[in-house]
């Protein structure tokens, strides 16, 4: 099957999914998958999904994928090669490493759906490159998938949902996790991941992160710091800690580099966890014959990522056979619009959004945006208060009566932008500093005032790193103005791209250890980077060339997003508004005997 | 963004770059730099990064001869190492016809001052004992050629020009240039206008679509010429080296990898660099058969660029008869990268001293295709 009517990259919830849609249908389908077994990251998943049981909440992710193998199985036509990576997209075909006989074989398929999810984000500290080191992939990989353990205690580095749900499987396997580091002041996963974590007795560091990696030929310890508001190590606060693993969860970055040689445009989308294929609500990218669905097309989770597998198998099938099952599609488009409604996907819907994709926001929020919307351009309070708790200073400090709590002091607060006049009070006043001051400007820049009681308070047109919801820097941006108040509550307004405004809720200057490395490949620091920048390297396929920083066999993915980060930091461009680089092919390290040999046609 | 000067050179290759560091060099510093991408990013940066001096044409030993003394001096003059080594380049003959061009070819070099020299069959295998060289019938060597990395040397003469003075605009497009009477007046850019007279095109792959700028039809094209990249090994290959007839050449950089790339005889004129699969499985299927030990080396990045060709595959320097103070370094054929030095030497003092002074460029003026010229045979 050289000419298959859909090659599908990838064998997780996303290219399963998509892969069983198109073959209840008829079409011929190939999936392709890296893995000595399919299913992706379910088969690592021992915990219950969130959702909506027709989409297997409830069910262990490992079940999941069993269940989908078994559907797909029904079809004799078709054909689920594990072992096989995608080497590149070409416009000649889509050559396919055979891993088992180590030999290639050329598709040329009529669709394309790219599912080949997300790789993880990396860490700079010193001796990063420590055997003792791991991404929380591999460690789930080693641990749920192949029963081997990583180690017997671990340092866990990052408190977002992998961070929280890794930590709790090394504990359930008899792995002590000595303790989870969030450098930000809040932990990034849902609530009930870390109830868990904290019921075991794992304790979460907050403003703390690693500085370096002990050990001569492998990790025997860590040393770790405290982390003031802006980010940098408190001095004095550095300890030892006695472990023999590190396991790093800050992240995941959509593995998007095979859509991008078959031409399709990408956009730096930070809120979806960085370079995204653009596509439509059918998934289809901005090349015809191409889709996306999963991680790849934005970092979210394995249900959504079903839903949209199913939405492109089903585009698929419409563009091959001129039509499908359109009320099915109607129905999945609105589940998964649902999904997406909650207050825990609201950056999802705006990474979303800046792909010009409709979505469906809560309740809640939707009055709000709405009501702020018809405001644009006025000097007007943003109220981020969702949860009722019984304050109202908000109401009480307004000196034209515009924010109504009412009668009951446990109700969230309404405003009436008509009357507000922009003063700022609300924002100052605020106990939970839940308010911020926004106003969009019509050179597609925004001022966004920021409740800020730190010190030392920045000075205007100092350039600051603006950060989002979970701490994550967004952009650098120049402060404005700052309006000092009585109570220590100063607003910071800064100015920022329009459509990271409703996103940017704090600031920071980091400071990483400039001797770490960045690229791992070709052991280029921190240091290196930043004094090629001040040489006048600004664009990162410079960078690159200067430096060889990304040529090495990754292919810039442990890098590229970090170089760009340190990019941005030190010329003041925001990151989405830099050139990425060419991602060029090959997607992994190829020998020459490979190509040379033909594939006997395993896939037949 | 300056809005007047002297000189404006369209191009941020090495032989924009180049011309850029000798006109500031010469004291005209008084010139605007336009790369519309980022600098290197077009032919320069894709290029194979080889230094040769062994031509069939006399002419062009002596630019490449004068091109080597300049990197001999690079990292001293202009500041920056650029992994220049001179592990020569051996060009390997497999027939009759290769024997005798190489021996009269020798002669011609040797007669020029060249350390080239013939060797036999044995004395090849001898010397590059990890080769195989079935078939061969002799090889030509010359020590003194040699390989650099074409990114260094562009951003090292970028940067010492605007040391002294040069203004280098990077994402800047030239967009056209306004001529009046036959003299040019100014270059519109998508960041703003330049008043300028004297404009060099220097715009490799796109050396004809600057040339129409000014209304003038020059004789290049260009073509999709495809490379890649192995993982990096102890260094064991000195020379580049190259085979006409199996089409083919190869070469180790200094940080280990390997570098190789073939030309492609199907390809059509345009402006695709997009690479292909085609030729992964080709270069794949032969380049093992020469080097055994690649087999097992995995292949990193795969990318193209474009040669720009003139019609006898040799450079075109020259200024234009029909508007005044337009000059043009184009078609290099794939080896601009070589002799970018000298030809941004020679180009500078053109335009600073009214003649070029270090080397005769005469016969690459574009005159040469009305009197009937013959075609450079020593490429790949």
């Amino acid at each position: 099957m050289n000419n298959p009517d859909l090659l599908v990259l990838g064998g997780g919830p996303a290219g399963l999914c998509g892969a069983i849609e198109a073959a209840r249908e008829g079409l011929r389908v190939l999936v392709v998958d890296e893995g000595i077994s399919p299913g992706g990251q379910l088969v690592k998943q021992t915990h219950k999904f969130f959702g909506n049981e027709n989409f297997y909440a409830s069910t262990r992710g490992m079940e999941i994928a069993g269940k989908l193998l078994k559907e797909l199985s029904l079809y004799p036509q078709v054909i689920l090669a594990c072992e096989s990576s995608v080497l590149a997209v070409y416009p000649d075909g889509v050559p396919v490493l055979d891993r088992r006989s180590d030999s290639t074989y050329l598709y040329n398929p009529t669709r394309l759906l790219v599912a080949t999810g997300a790789s993880e984000k990396f860490l700079q500290f010193d001796n990063n490159d420590l055997p003792g080191v791991y991404g929380a992939g591999a460690v789930q990989t080693l641990m749920n998938q192949f029963g081997i353990l990583p180690g017997k205690s671990v340092l866990m580095i990052g408190s977002g949902n992998i961070g929280l749900i890794v930590s709790y499987q090394l504990d359930q396997a008899g792995v002590e996790v000595k303790a989870i580091l969030e450098a930000s002041s809040r932990i990034g996963g849902y609530r009930v991941h870390a109830d868990k974590v904290k019921r075991l007795g794992i304790p979460v560091l907050l403003n703390h992160t690693i500085l370096k990696a002990i050990g001569e030929k492998s990790v025997n310890g860590a040393l770790i710091t405290a982390l003031d508001e802006r980010w940098r190590p408190v001095p004095g606060t550095e300890r030892e800690m006695v472990i023999d693993t590190v396991c790093i969860a800050v992240g995941l970055t959509p593995s998007a580099e095979l859509v991008a040689q078959a031409g399709g445009q990408l956009k730096y989308i930070p809120e979806l966890g960085g370079y995204v294929p653009l596509h439509d609500s059918d998934m289809r990218t901005t090349i015809d014959r191409v889709f996306v669905a999963g991680d790849v097309s934005g970092i979210e989770e394995a249900t959504t990522a079903m839903i949209e597998g199913r939405i492109a198998g089903l585009n698929i099938v419409k563009d091959i056979k001129g039509k499908c099952n359109e009320t099915r599609l109607e129905e999945l488009k609105e589940t998964l619009s649902a999904f997406r409604s909650g207050p825990t996907s609201s950056k999802i819907r705006s990474g979303l959004e800046k792909m010009d994709l409709v979505t469906q926001p809560a309740r809640y929020v939707e009055g709000e945006v709405n009501r702020s919307g018809e405001f644009r351009g006025k000097l007007r309070p943003i109220i981020e208060c969702f949860e009722a708790i019984p304050c109202n200073p908000c109401e009480t400090s307004c000196p034209v009566g515009a924010i109504t709590v009412g009668e009951n002091i446990n109700d969230v607060p309404v405003i009436d932008y008509s009357r507000c006049t922009g003063c700022g009070v609300c924002a100052t006043k605020c106990p939970g500093l839940a308010i911020f001051m926004y106003q969009e400007r019509e050179d597609g820049m925004a001022l966004v005032g920021i409740p800020y009681e730190f010190l030392p308070v920045p000075e205007k047109g100092q350039s600051v790193y603006a950060t989002g919801r979970s701490g994550e820097v967004l952009c650098t941006a120049r402060v404005d103005r700052v309006t000092r108040s009585a109570n220590k509550t100063n607003i910071v307004y800064l100015t920022v791209p329009e459509e990271l405004g409703r996103d940017v809720r704090h600031i920071h200057v980091t400071n990483r250890e400039e001797s770490s490395l960045i690229c791992r490949c070709e052991e280029i620091t921190v240091e290196q980077v930043k004094k090629a920048i001040r040489e006048g390297y600004v664009d990162f396929e410079e960078l690159r060339r200067y430096l060889r920083v990304s040529m090495g066999p990754c292919g810039g993915r442990t890098c590229r997003l970090n170089t760009l980060m340190i990019l941005s930091g030190e010329t003041g461009v925001p990151v989405e508004k830099l050139s990425p680089g060419t991602l060029r092919p090959p997607a992994i390290p190829v020998s020459f005997g490979a190509i040379e040999r033909n594939a006997k046609v395993t896939h037949e | 963004m300056k809005n007047k000067a002297c000189v404006t050179i369209i191009g941020g290759g090495v032989v924009g770059s180049a011309t850029a560091y000798y006109l500031a060099k010469n004291g005209l510093t008084d010139v605007v730099l336009l790369e519309r991408d980022y600098l290197s990013s077009g032919s320069t940066g894709r290029c194979g990064g080889g230094i040769r001096q062994q031509w069939s044409e006399r002419m062009n030993v002596r630019l490449a001869m004068r091109s080597v003394e300049h990197f001999k001096n690079f990292e001293r003059e202009v500041g920056l190492n650029i992994e220049y080594f001179q592990g020569g380049y051996l060009l390997l003959a497999y027939t009759e016809e290769e024997e005798a061009l190489f021996k009269k070819n020798v002669a011609m070099q040797q007669e020029e001052g060249l350390d080239v020299v013939l060797l036999s069959r044995e004395e090849t295998v001898r010397k590059f004992p990890f080769m195989n060289l079935e078939g061969l019938k002799l090889s030509a060597y010359c020590p003194s050629d040699g390989h650099a990395n074409p990114h260094l040397t562009t951003f090292g003469y970028a940067r010492a020009a605007e040391k002294m003075g040069v203004n280098v605009l990077t994402h800047t497009d030239a967009k056209r240039v306004l001529v009046e009477n036959g003299k040019i007046r100014t270059v519109v850019t998508d960041r703003g206008e330049i008043e300028t007279g004297i404009v060099v095109n220097a715009a490799g792959g796109y050396s004809h679509q600057a040339g129409e700028m000014v209304g003038l039809n020059l004789p290049t094209e260009s073509y999709r010429h495809q490379i890649f990249v192995t993982e990096p090994l102890e260094h064991i290959l000195d020379p580049l080296v190259i085979s006409f007839v199996n089409n083919f050449y190869i070469r180790q950089t200094g940080s280990g990898n390997f570098i190789m790339g073939q030309g492609d005889r199907d390809e059509l004129p345009g402006l695709e660099i997009t690479p292909t699969w085609k030729f992964l499985k080709e270069m794949s299927d032969k380049m093992p058969r020469f080097f055994p030990f690649l087999k097992d080396v995995r292949i990193l990045r795969h990318w193209a660029g474009l040669y720009n060709m003139s019609p006898d595959a040799q450079p075109i320097i020259d200024r234009s008869n029909e508007i005044e103070d337009f000059y043009f370094a184009i078609g290099f054929s794939g080896h601009g990268f070589m002799l970018a030095p000298a030809v941004g030497e020679a180009l500078a003092e053109w335009i600073v001293f009214g003649e070029p002074r270090s080397v005769d460029i005469s016969n690459l003026s574009l005159q040469r295709f009305e009197r009937g010229f013959t075609r450079e045979k020593n490429v790949v």
